[in-house]
């Protein structure tokens, strides 16, 4: 195998990834990208002839403490000139500080609104943080814009104009679900139902489904995100079912969650605003991650760390090479040139806003695709073959097919 | 002495002095023959030095009107003139297709001949026509600033009139629920005139063709939505139903100026309507949208219908002179979707109604704008709508605090005293979701202003106390309170995370613990 390895040269990476913990199945996925990203680049050579080297650690519970703990022990113990990870939803940007103090770069996919807030309190402060996908509001007005397109394309006649909307306790969920409620009426739909907020985790939602019928929705969302909980309302849902559509957070993406719905879950509408492509790259991509770690992987997860240590390769090569803690000049560089070259990741266009510095998104915000990363709107149609690409064109490969359990009228 | 000169019968000097002047000079003899041209009457005309004492007036007016060089109307006719013109003493500006002007002046000599001389007066006739253009320009802006001041009269009207309306109204009002809706009302009149005077600077711009469309995609339910709030509370005032009918359509036009029209037909439909209503409706046609504004008023006559959107037109009619508009409303309708390429149509049933149309193009419902294209967490974030009471008597951090809060989209009713909260509590119902205090208050614990928060409002209302005193005894005063603390300075992340766990999380914070900024 050609290439460069270890020795004094190479280049420390941290990722802050939950390895324990209710979020510990897409933490193996964002460890599996970091892993393979790095391995592509240090076989081509590295970043300007220094390979890579991931250090992981885990963030368990992704508590405040714990995330801030392990940048911590990243930039001091360990050197990283850069951190690199999937989210954290604990920590609510206090581990910028740390990663501030140190000048060195970090690449995450929080998904948080208050990204832009604490980037744009301090620009030159925060130069080094940089969220690879966009901030959770876009689920909010991105899927009351697709409940709309499948309406008014007629690809389904909703019995009503109103929703329901259930939320999880967690920041992430509140703002979509606060961000559906404010963008449903422009859209010609009104909110019957919430949007409630319900402390999780929960496997129970029996009683919630129950509220949430009576107000006899179109829709039923669920803004909550983990796996397993997911599973746990879809299996309720259909022990009952209304004429919903049901929509279910990104978790609902996770094979973990098939696993445990099975057949309940065939139907569920589900959306990623950082998701992988079913084009030549995507599937070359999940050919090589499948490869790599096996078929009970989760390219659809990993692909998100793999594009940003990719994107951060190519900046840092860009601008001269990388920078460790306390060399922020150079590490400015590498910011710069972030910004500046925007990367076509298996996972789309990732462009940062300039002031944000977070993904653009499309067609939430840009209307070109070639401009902006997909929010993707997916259906889980089989049970055993995964999901189906339904929006937004030009990247949707399949047809919306109405859930098996609305009654025949 | 070269062959133009032998009919001159001019000495060297001489003829080098004409030369070198820019004025060009000929001179033609009684036989119409060119005896002497100068070297700028010769570039000026393309002619070679060996046609002088050979070419002949008639030729070189022929060849100067096939050259195409000089700019003509009638080519023939201008031949025929200076042919006829020979020894004819004028003057006359010739214009080149160069772009050049010639100052050119004929005069007879003695013998019969003709001496033409050419002045080059291109930037003279420029500065000329520059000035014209700037007197012009001044005209019509002395004119444009004298209708956008009526259209500005005019337009301005219609909120005023709803919000002397509101106001009238909320001052006999007693409900305190009906009274927060007409606030809001007022609310969005007063926004509805500040779009309108920015929209008026527009039509003052499209006098002088400064205006240029920004087209985009949006859900047309959003004018709709505003035209309701603007009229609804003027047609109920003169007894007319008004039906605004509901749209899910997205389209495709400048937002701003698709809500001018609609405002202008909107507002004539319910001035010149006395009884009945007025409806509007929208239909799809093809790709496009047709949408109507249907009256019940005493429609416009047949011979009227195309005057009545030209400026300042006013449909003769005693009735209508109570409170006339300018006649400039249907002119802005006529002159926007102009600009904008939509098609206007008028229908009208003397004595039943009349129904304008304006036609749009239909949008992709992905391309529609939802929000400000700059979000930030004033729009969506998770404290959005949630009110706080901040209790903190310095003045610099209650400020910087507020501002961060507000920034993060709370409410921020910021105390500097127990007296104000005193205040606060007798005077609103404006309740907090959530206190912020201090815990030294001039003489005051933060711990016993929450406790009689919670007492006057009858909730244990989530707090957190807020301390640059992290003296063990203090702590334990705050944890006997079951209140969690934040040290200052207060680091906003853990300020954030203190908030969501306190609205939405409790469970997260069974057991109060310092919070230390680290």
């Amino acid at each position: 195998m050609s290439g460069v390895t270890g020795g004094d040269t190479e280049i420390p990476l941290g990722s802050m990834v939950p390895l324990t913990g209710p979020s510990a199945v897409d933490g193996a996925e964002f460890r599996k990208g970091v892993i393979l990203a790095s391995e592509e680049i240090n076989r081509r050579g590295g970043i300007l002839g220094r390979p890579l080297k991931p250090i992981f650690v885990d963030t368990g519970r992704q508590s405040a403490e714990e995330v801030v703990a392990a940048a911590a022990r990243l930039i001091q113990d360990e050197g990283v000139h850069a951190i690199i990870n999937g989210y954290n939803i604990g920590p609510q940007n206090s581990e910028y500080e740390v990663i501030a103090d140190a000048g060195i770069i970090y690449i995450h996919h929080n998904t948080l609104l208050q990204h832009h807030d604490t980037v744009l309190s301090n620009p030159e402060r925060y130069f080094g943080c940089f969220m690879a996908n966009p901030a959770e509001y876009w689920y909010g007005q991105g899927f009351i814009k697709f409940l709309s397109w499948l309406r008014d394309t007629g690809q389904w006649a909703p019995d009503s104009n109103r929703i329901a909307i259930i939320s999880g306790s967690k920041p992430y969920s509140i703002v979509i679900a606060n961000a559906m409620a404010s963008a449903a009426a422009r859209f010609g739909w009104t909110v019957s139902f919430g949007p409630k907020i319900l402390s999780t985790p929960r496997d129970d939602w029996c009683e919630v489904i129950v509220e949430a019928q009576a107000s006899r929705p179109a829709v039923i969302a669920n803004t909550h995100f983990y796996a397993t909980d997911l599973a746990s309302f879809q299996k309720q849902f259909v022990r009952s079912p209304s004429n919903s559509l049901v929509y279910l957070q990104y978790g609902a993406m996770h094979r973990a969650f098939l696993e445990i719905a099975q057949e309940s879950a065939v139907g569920v509408i589900v959306s990623a605003v950082t998701g992988l492509l079913r084009d030549e790259a995507g599937e070359s991509f999940s050919k090589r991650y499948f490869a790599r770690f096996g078929q009970a992987s989760t390219p659809q997860i990993g692909c998100q760390c793999y594009n940003a240590v990719h994107h951060y390769a190519i900046a840092a090569s860009v601008a001269g090479g990388t920078g460790a803690p306390g060399e922020d000049g150079q590490n400015r560089n590498v910011a710069r040139a972030l910004l500046d070259v925007p990367f076509r990741s298996v996972a789309g266009m990732v462009r940062y806003h300039p002031q944000w510095q977070a993904a653009v998104p499309y067609p939430d915000q840009v209307h070109d695709p070639s401009l902006g990363m997909p929010h993707l709107f997916y259906q889980v149609q089989n049970q055993t073959n995964g999901l189906a690409l339904i929006a937004p064109a030009p990247y949707n490969a399949d047809k919306f097919m109405l859930p098996g359990w609305f009654s025949p009228r | 002495m070269g062959p133009r000169n032998a009919a001159a019968g001019l000495s060297n000097p001489v003829l080098e002095g004409l030369d070198s002047t820019t004025a060009g000079i000929a001179v033609w003899d009684a036989d119409r023959r060119l005896i002497y041209a100068n070297r700028a009457y010769l570039n000026t005309f393309d002619l070679r030095p060996g046609q002088v004492g050979e070419l002949s007036y008639d030729a070189f007016v022929r060849q100067l009107a096939a050259s195409n060089e000089i700019v003509l109307h009638s080519r023939d006719d201008w031949v025929a003139a200076q042919i006829a013109d020979f020894g004819v003493e004028r003057q006359l500006d010739h214009q080149m297709s160069d772009g050049r002007t010639l100052d050119t002046v004929y005069r007879a000599s003695a013998s019969g001949g003709m001496t033409v001389t050419l002045h080059d007066i291109s930037s003279v006739k420029s500065s000329e026509f520059a000035l014209t253009r700037a007197k012009e320009a001044a005209e019509n802006s002395g004119e444009s600033k004298s209708r956008f001041l009526r259209a500005a009269n005019h337009d301005l009207r219609q909120p005023l009139a709803t919000l002397r309306i509101l106001i009238f109204n909320c001052l006999n009002e007693t409900d305190e629920e009906h009274r927060k809706d007409l606030f809001h009302a007022m609310d969005v009149s007063v926004s509805i005139m500040e779009d309108l005077l920015s929209a008026l600077l527009q039509i003052g711009q499209l006098d002088v063709g400064k205006i240029v469309a920004r087209v985009t995609t949006f859900q047309l339910a959003n004018i709709f939505e505003r035209l309701s709030l603007q009229f609804s509370h003027q047609a109920l005032e003169k007894g007319l139903k008004l039906r605004i009918a509901s749209t899910r359509a997205a389209v495709v036009t400048d937002k701003a100026l698709l809500e001018r029209i609609l405002t202008n037909l909107l507002a004539n439909a319910i001035r010149y309507t006395a009884v009945g209503g007025v409806v509007v409706g929208c239909r799809t046609v093809g790709s496009s949208i047709r949408i109507e504004i249907w009256d019940s008023g005493r429609g416009i006559p047949e011979d009227q219908r195309d005057r009545i959107f030209e400026e300042f037109y006013q449909i003769p009619d005693g009735r209508r002179s109570k409170r006339p508009g300018l006649g400039l409303g249907l002119n802005i309708v006529h002159r926007l979707s102009d600009l904008l390429g939509h098609n206007v149509e008028l229908r009208s049933r003397p004595g039943k109604g009349s129904v304008f149309a304006i036609t749009v193009p239909l949008g992709d419902v992905w391309q529609s704008e939802a929000v400000e294209p700059e979000i930030s967490e004033t729009v969506g974030g998770e404290f959005v709508g949630t009110c706080v009471w901040l209790v903190e008597d310095d003045d610099i951090l209650r400020n910087a605090m507020k501002e961060l809060l507000e920034r993060w989209g709370m409410r921020v009713n910021a105390l500097a005293s127990e007296a104000e909260v005193r205040t606060q509590l007798a005077e609103t119902t404006d309740y907090p979701d959530l206190v912020i205090a201090d815990f030294s208050l001039r003489g005051q614990v933060g711990t016993a202003i929450v406790q009689r928060i919670r007492q006057m409002i009858g909730k244990a209302v989530p707090a957190v106390i807020v301390t640059a005193d992290a003296a063990p005894d203090v702590v334990a005063q705050i944890h006997a309170a079951g209140l969690p603390l934040l040290i200052k300075p207060v680091s906003p992340p853990r300020l954030r995370v203190m908030m969501h766990n306190l609205l939405f999380e409790p469970a997260a914070l069974m057991n109060p613990h310092v919070e230390s900024h680290s």
